[in-house]
């Protein structure tokens, strides 16, 4: 035995020995009982938002009301009903914590509307209501009209600070609307805040509107409209309404969405006889067809890394997710095996699963394929489930679906522990998108 | 054998380190056994009483003052120059003077006035005596009863002394007895709770507390696996959550909030099925499994 190994050996027993002695001298420096908690439970986590000071009862903009109902939709938390508050205070120094903890409330937001020239301030704190701690101070100026968005503002924050997940109630939801019969319905292209309020038309036409979908930056939509009669893509910028045409091609031009870079476009045309996706640069108009395929080959959805495409196609006799490179050899490889039908893909924002409408027992339903394990989850239950559309922090997702014959929307959370209908507007709502985050 | 040697390394090192480790074990076992001992306490508190020192018995005896060291033999003094002394002459005797009668009455006279003079001496010394002696006996009763009282000072201080003791010793005895039969019933319990330990309620208590708590866990979702968070907890008898402290933890912010509260929320804790297995200091790992 050489003299080093053996050095090794006997180095490697002392170092067990004493690895031993100091496990045993912590093991033996505090009697304690340990207790492994290896699960947790999915309930919504009890909040009281208290109402605001400086605001009259019935106010048009209650930022309670609003942080309360943001709360409330991310079925993360279950905030207490006004009735069962029971005090008003307006800041920390006036909470008496034991009474909430009566209440069984975790969490309390307390705040204040302030006149701060030359408009509004809101102040605000979260206390954690079992330790007395704060968790959260902030005054945000505003104005008479902005009071709802600070209010989302407010839901941001204090769903980030106690999830640890950005919160996207700042952001907005695209879809489009249809009223009446044919032949003299109305397509509406509807832009609204993520809880469904102040909904603003972009664009009405007599002629079918669909497919919108956000450019990354959250300025722009690009839609397709049969407005002259046959299918052109547009992209129109939200602030200005300003708008173009970028794609008029024979047959049907459907289908777009934004690269991760916003520079492209990856669309359906059928121009070269069936349907086939191709990548479209904005800039110079330069076009490059992505499959061949002679089936049907449609829905694009971009990876996050912009370098390959998902997309819907039938060529293996029944709609299934592929994904193909783009660059080099392009040979699409399948993604989905679980169910007969998958389709409409999209990439979570972590780029790690895939929603999809599956066609899960006799029902079209919202499903979530983990990427990794190509495990399937179906969220839904509806029997027609449309256009699933994750958030920007992939908590939630919208998605269409039938209620009494009519379209309407709904959100489910990922995990698909919750799920909750928005209030539907008149008319049939479908084919939402959800648009990325406003940058910070 | 070299090649023997580096065949078998891992084997050698792996039996070796088997060996450490029973011995360390065993060991910390020992320090376990002994740590979970009651705070070491004398046996018996003995009652010191102070005893003279001549009247203890075996004791060594005082050590005699060191003997001083033999110093070094002094050179013997020089004899002294030796001086022949002329003897004296004596001086002669004087002679008497021839007047007889009137040295008669002279020495009469001389002779009674040297009475005299004797009677009084004598008389003053008798009186010097007698005062002197009178002056001695009133000391000596002084000092008698001066002896008496240090005496019953002394005797009344050891009675008391005494008292005190066997009071104190009787306490003691009671204490000792009290400790005894309170060593005699822990033993007892801990030997049942070992007991109970091995026949699984103490992994029941286990459960019920991490059932209870799971229960109350709104996991959020940046708690996954991998995630590791430890929570040291105090709870009342009644199972009362009284304070928490939260030790090393990988998870974020959303993560810490939601374990504390897991905790809170799950107050009163559930008791165990054998309150002598009640632990008041709980260590608490989150560590979800996906």
């Amino acid at each position: 035995m050489s003299s080093r190994s053996r050095d090794a050996a006997s180095s490697l027993a002392g170092r067990i020995v004493v690895g031993l002695a100091l496990w045993f001298a912590a093991a033996t420096g505090h009697a304690q009982l340990r207790v492994d908690v290896t699960q947790g439970v999915r309930d919504a986590v009890p909040i009281a938002i208290v109402p605001f000071g400086g605001q009259a009862e019935g106010t048009a903009t209650d930022v309670a009301t609003v942080v309360a109902n943001d709360l409330r939709m991310s079925g993360r938390f279950a905030p207490l009903e006004r009735g069962d508050l029971v005090a008003r205070p307006t800041s920390g120094g006036e909470i008496r914590f034991e009474d909430w903890r009566l209440l069984r409330s975790d969490f309390i937001v307390v705040g204040r509307v302030l006149p701060d020239a030359p408009g509004l301030a809101v102040q605000y704190e979260l206390y954690n209501v079992r330790t007395g701690q704060s968790l959260l101070s902030e005054r945000l100026p505003t104005t008479e009209r902005g009071l709802r968005a600070t209010a989302h503002q407010v839901a941001d924050r204090v769903f980030e600070r106690l999830t640890g997940v950005r919160g996207a109630f700042s952001t907005r939801i695209a879809y489009v609307t249809v009223d009446g019969r044919p032949p003299s319905q109305r397509f509406r292209l509807v832009v609204a805040d993520a809880d469904g309020h102040a909904p603003r038309t972009v664009l009405e036409s007599r002629e079918p509107i669909m497919s919108p979908a956000w450019s990354p930056d959250g300025r722009s939509l690009a839609y397709v409209s049969f407005e002259g009669r046959s299918s052109a893509i547009y992209v129109q910028q939200l602030t200005t309404g300003e708008r173009r045409r970028v794609s008029a091609r024979a047959g049907i031009n459907g289908a777009p969405a934004w690269s991760p870079d916003g520079r492209r476009l990856a669309l359906t045309l059928s121009r070269d006889g069936n349907l086939d996706v191709y990548t479209l640069d904005l800039a110079t108009q330069v076009l490059t067809r992505v499959t061949t395929d002679d089936a049907i080959d449609t829905e694009p959805e971009w990876a996050r890394d912009g370098g390959s495409l998902y997309f819907t196609s039938d060529r293996a006799g029944s709609a299934q997710v592929y994904r193909t490179a783009l660059d080099g050899a392009r040979r699409a490889e399948r993604v989905t095996f679980t169910n007969s039908y998958n389709a409409r893909p999209r990439v979570s924002p972590d780029g790690k699963e895939l929603a999809v409408v599956t066609l899960d027992r006799g029902g079209y339903r919202i499903g979530i394929m983990d990427l990794a394990s190509r495990n399937l989850r179906v969220l839904t239950d509806g029997r027609q489930d449309e256009s699933p559309s994750y958030a920007p922090n992939g908590a939630l997702l919208i998605f269409g679906t039938r209620d009494g014959g009519r379209g309407t929307l709904a959100i489910a959370s990922s995990d698909g522990q919750f799920r909750q209908q928005l209030s539907a507007e008149r008319g049939d709502v479908r084919e939402p998108a959800w648009s990325p985050f406003a940058t910070r | 054998m070299p090649g023997f040697f580096q065949e078998h390394l891992r084997p050698l090192a792996g039996s070796a380190g088997l060996h450490l480790l029973m011995v360390a074990v065993l060991a910390a076992a020992a320090l376990r056994w002994t740590s979970s001992q009651p705070p070491a306490e004398p046996a018996i508190e003995g009652y010191v009483v102070d005893l003279p020192p001549d009247a203890r018995i075996g004791a060594p005896p005082r050590s005699a003052a060191p003997a001083p060291r033999p110093k070094p033999a002094e050179p013997a003094p020089a004899p002294a120059p030796e001086v022949t002394e002329p003897e004296a002459a004596p001086e002669p005797e004087p002679e008497p003077t021839r007047d007889e009668a009137a040295e008669r009455r002279a020495e009469e006279q001389a002779a009674r006035e040297a009475a005299a003079a004797e009677r009084r001496v004598q008389e003053k010394a008798a009186a010097q005596k007698a005062a002197a002696e009178k002056a001695a006996a009133d000391k000596e009763v002084a000092a008698k009863a001066a002896a008496e009282a240090d005496r019953k000072r002394a005797a009344a201080a050891e009675a008391k002394r005494k008292a005190d003791a066997e009071a104190k010793a009787a306490q003691e005895a009671e204490l000792r007895a009290q400790r005894e039969a309170a060593l005699q019933r822990s033993l007892a319990d801990e030997e049942e709770g070992v007991a109970l330990a091995r026949s699984g309620v103490m992994d029941e208590y286990r459960t019920l507390l991490a059932q209870a708590i799971e229960r109350s866990w709104i996991r959020p979702p940046s708690a996954r696996a991998g995630l590791e968070c430890t929570m040291y907890v105090t709870q009342a008898p009644g199972g009362t959550v009284l304070d928490v402290r939260l030790g090393a933890c990988n998870g974020d912010e959303a993560v810490r909030e939601s374990i504390t509260n897991a905790v809170f929320r799950a107050s009163p804790l559930p008791p165990p099925r054998d309150q002598r297995l009640f632990e008041r200091r709980l260590e608490i790992v989150f560590r979800p499994t996906e």
